[in-house]
């Protein structure tokens, strides 16, 4: 798109009495392959080009986006979210928006080692091929799945403050999974961790996964689980691994930390928070080991980008350090409602959607234990890997999240195999629970491509940076008593 | 783009195809949607979009490729890049020729001009009343009004031309007192038909009954679901239905067709002309869907298909297949529970002791062949004593399998449409004993 067509829809808006206005310019280009037991299922390649225009009237917002890039278009378009503001405006009750406190002119581009261009469309269904029959390591295999993902992204977003930023971003992911059926029972191993292994970048992203490599055991360990005993009903000593805590800390921190929930904006749908902003410097959320961050400059970090969609810079800020609750995900708007800056969380899932609060990267900082030592001082509890159910309540407290696979722990010593792993508790109970976090050597960035928020839904890709982590006295094999 | 213009670029791009069978998808939308938060708009949207996705097929090998570019250059580079696709694409044996059907005309109902020409003023208009609503009942309230139409045409070079385009209005509030809550909502194709006044009166009394909740002890309950709550509940179960979940294993009933698993009062099925949401006659394939029995009088009579399961499993073609490219099988999309024959107030007045559920909130499957989901309830959970409502309760947690729900339960003699992630369901409200709560929450 050009200057002169952003600098269109930007006057027509302000000369229908827009106080403030932007445009958002997108081209996605979105790569799918899926090998299902054998078969190519899907080799998709999807593109889409539009455009979004923002218009603040008398403290309102209204939104419009169109995929037809000519004058008219882009003229009815302005003048459509102009229309929206002023009726929105009409109907409040008060003012909740305000236009964003300063402008940038800039660029920003994901750093690639390897250009998935680069990777013929036959090389990358041969690699999948070759790792889905590899998943099936017996006859209890009736589902293997390899896929490959790759988004690519161009932004330009151009404002009446002067923004003028220009972004390049790229995506992959790839995973395998097995689903094993036997006596009544089906179970499923994923790899790498529960959704597959999606990050900033290009190829190399894909080579990292060793799909090929990890395939058989994949397959094995799904059977194995179809004749592994039943996870028992008790309570014990947790340890949680990598991919399993980046579920825990999406669910329960990221999540509730989104300032728009705390505010009541989602209230009908996703929901609110008990992290209260009055509790904000105030509430224990989790024992002193625990350091939350956000950081949308996180290398291979999914939300890793030059600025978000209200044209923020990307920044590192505190949500919860050593423990207590110190800040929010904020969008411009919902920062200034308690005085703050926003840390550029606002997201939109492509031109055709309203930007909104969106979880980016958050991370929990990691310890200083090796991993291999979270089990030490462990005398009876469970070790669980790979996120397979996952549900919490509507304040996020009360959370029963179930794993694909665990393992026992006796005195320090990983011991048998366990199917149908879960557990449950309260959100800062739970946390003040963890006594040990893995160090930097297993922390990881984890990223997740399908997180929903908003109405109409929109679909967020996130990551949620992660180490293995110890928790005390936790309820674990509910769901099954 | 209106069904003859899709139609006319659908033909046109079957010509230029150069693979051995070619399907064409174009899809038109056209959405609006204002959303509130104490009582003023945070969210005020509305967005036009046209897709065109090409599946080409090339000796048993397909590609798919989709675009939003209508120029005539960009049509044939999509149609091109989905045949390049389809040559690199391995084989597959088992894939059939492209369907060919005839779907029949879809109810006159689906499509509203006054929805689809909805205006910003018009949905802020069906905001008032639910403001009015909860100021007047002490409350705060959160929620949407949406507008929207869609068109949808899928050509095929079987002959396969079928078009349909549905409208779609909304409601949904929850309303928010000092220590309860409240929640309602409509659908419907009509705007004109919304009764904004009405969601909102319902939300607010909800909210107002459940006010000082009480702490009731997790365990076995008698439960009333709600349309909502036993709607998204049985969401979770609809993929069974899947021919491919049947075929791979995966669906309770993998063992076999036509066996009784649940109460003779259970029929479930799959009907896309339902009067309370009539939907598209024909599957993405633009096949005609069939309405089918899924569960008749307890025993489960058949899976849904498409082309390709179709093929595989020797049955007929139900027209359920979902768009390309799909690795998730064909689905049910338009599930229909026959209703009881008694109201829900006199399954609430038979109750001794229960708990009255308005919705659930984030359900997951907990263990797939048992159909073991969990969830907690939200917006109103209620107790009821002696045959009456007689507290609100602060929200539990469940674990129940869904089969076993279903295997002694009763149901509403009003069904109503509910809806979950675009989703549409009808479903009556159920009564269902040994409920299995497992823990409560702190509200």
């Amino acid at each position: 798109m050009s200057k002169e067509a952003a600098a269109r829809a930007l006057d027509r808006a302000m000369a229908l009495g827009a106080q403030f206005a932007d445009v958002r310019f997108e081209t996605t280009r979105n790569e799918r392959i899926e090998v299902r037991n054998g078969v190519v299922a899907a080799l998709a390649d999807a593109s889409s080009s539009g455009y979004c225009v923002r218009a603040l009237i008398d403290g309102s917002w209204g939104f419009a986006a169109s995929d037809d890039p000519s004058d008219a278009a882009l003229d009815e378009t302005a003048a459509l979210a102009c229309a929206i503001a002023r009726a929105g405006a009409r109907a409040a009750r008060r003012r909740i928006g305000f236009p964003p406190p300063r402008g940038y002119v800039d660029k920003y581009e994901t750093p690639v080692v390897r250009d998935p261009a680069s990777i013929t469309l036959g090389e990358r269904v041969a690699l999948l091929l070759e790792a889905e029959r590899l998943l099936h390591a017996g006859n209890e295999v009736t589902v293997g799945r390899a896929w490959i993902d790759i988004w690519s992204t161009t932004k330009e977003l151009h404002a009446s403050s002067g923004s003028q930023i220009t972004q390049h971003l790229l995506q992959s992911g790839c995973g395998i999974q097995a689903m094993a059926i036997g006596d009544g029972d089906a179970q499923t191993r994923t790899f790498p961790g529960d959704v597959g292994l999606y990050q900033s970048g290009g190829w190399e992203i894909i080579e990292k996964a060793q799909l090929r490599e990890n395939a058989p055991r994949v397959g094995e360990e799904a059977i194995a689980l179809l004749h592994a005993p039943q996870c028992p009903s008790s309570t014990c000593d947790l340890i949680l691994g990598g991919s399993q805590m980046s579920l825990q800390i999406h669910e329960s921190c990221g999540h509730p930390a989104e300032l728009d929930r705390v505010m009541g904006w989602e209230a009908n749908f996703s929901g609110t928070s008990f992290l209260e902003i009055d509790q904000l410097d105030r509430l224990r959320y989790g024992s002193p080991n625990v350091t939350i961050v956000v950081d949308n400059t996180l290398p291979l970090g999914m939300a890793t980008c030059g600025y978000d969609d209200e044209g923020t810079k990307s920044a590192r800020s505190d949500i919860i350090r050593d423990g207590l609750l110190v800040g929010y995900e904020m969008s411009n708007d919902t920062a200034r409602a308690i005085g703050r800056e926003s840390n550029g969380c606002v997201r939109a899932q492509s031109w055709s959607y309203a930007p909104m609060i969106r979880m980016c990267n958050l991370s929990l900082l990691p310890g200083d234990v090796p991993f291999e030592h979270l089990f030490d001082g462990v005398r009876d509890g469970i070790y669980m890997e790979s996120n397979r159910s996952w549900s919490i309540d509507d304040r996020r407290l009360n959370f029963q999240f179930g794993c694909e696979i665990g393992w026992e722990i006796r005195n320090g010593k990983r011991g048998r195999m366990l199917k149908n792993p879960t557990y449950a508790g309260m959100t800062p109970r739970f946390w003040g629970s963890c006594d040990a976090i893995g160090d930097a050597s297993s922390w990881f960035a984890w990223g997740t491509p399908n997180c929903g928020k908003g109405e109409p839904i929109q679909v967020g890709r996130t990551t949620q940076a992660a180490a293995p982590a110890r928790f005390r006295n936790v309820a674990v094999g509910v769901g099954y008593s | 783009m209106n069904d003859l213009e899709r139609e006319r670029l659908a033909r046109e791009l079957l010509e230029r195809s150069v693979a051995d069978e070619t399907e064409v998808f174009v899809a038109f939308s056209n959405a609006a949607l204002t959303r509130f938060t104490h009582e003023v708009s945070n969210q005020n949207v509305a967005a036009n979009s046209v897709e065109v996705s090409v599946r080409a097929i090339v000796d048993q090998r397909t590609g798919v490729a989709s675009g939003n570019a209508f120029d005539m250059l960009s049509l044939q580079q999509l149609i091109e890049r989905a045949a390049a696709m389809a040559r690199l694409a391995p084989r597959d044996s088992l894939l059939p020729r492209l369907p060919a059907g005839t779907p029949a005309p879809p109810a006159r109902s689906a499509y509203v001009a006054s929805t689809a020409g909805a205006s910003p003023e018009q949905r802020a208009q069906l905001c008032e009343p639910l403001f009015s609503a909860a100021e007047d009942g002490g409350c705060w309230c959160a929620g949407y009004v949406s507008t929207s139409s869609f068109g949808v045409t899928i050509a095929n070079t079987s002959g396969t031309l079928s078009s349909f385009d549905g409208t779609d209005a909304a409601v949904n509030v929850k309303m928010i007192a000092r220590d309860s809550s409240g929640w309602a909502e409509a659908h419907t194709t009509d705007v004109a038909a919304v009764d904004a006044a009405a969601v909102g009166r319902r939300a607010v009394e909800k909210a107002a009954l459940g006010a000082a909740p009480r702490s009731v002890e997790p365990g076995a309950w008698s439960v009333i679901l709600e349309p909502a709550a036993f709607g998204e509940m049985l969401s979770y179960l609809t993929s069974h239905f899947s021919a491919q979940s049947y075929e791979e294993g995966s669906s309770f009933f993998s063992d076999g067709l036509d066996r009784t698993y649940f109460g003779e009062n259970v029929t479930i099925y799959d009907d896309w002309s339902h009067p309370l949401a009539p939907g598209m006659p024909f599957d993405y394939e633009g096949y005609p869907t069939q309405r089918l029995a899924l569960v008749e009088r307890g025993a489960v009579r058949n899976v849904v298909t498409d082309s390709y399961y179709a093929k595989k499993l020797d049955r007929e073609n139900t027209g359920h297949a979902l768009p390309a490219p799909n690795a998730y099988g064909p689905q049910p999309m338009h599930v229909v529970v026959a209703p009881g024959t008694r109201p829900a107030t006199e399954m609430i007045a038979s109750t001794e002791r229960g708990l009255l559920v308005t919705r659930f909130w984030y359900i997951r499957p907990v263990d797939l062949k048992k159909a073991i989901i969990t969830g907690m309830t939200r917006d109103g959970t209620f107790l009821i004593e002696n045959g009456r409502i007689t507290s609100g309760v602060r929200n539990l947690r469940f674990n129940q399998s869904i089969l076993d729900a279903l295997r002694s339960c009763e149901f509403s003699k009003e069904q109503l449409r509910t809806a979950s992630y675009g989703y549409s369901l009808v479903a009556p409200a159920a009564k269902i004993d040994g409920f299995n709560f497992t823990s409560t929450t702190e509200f």
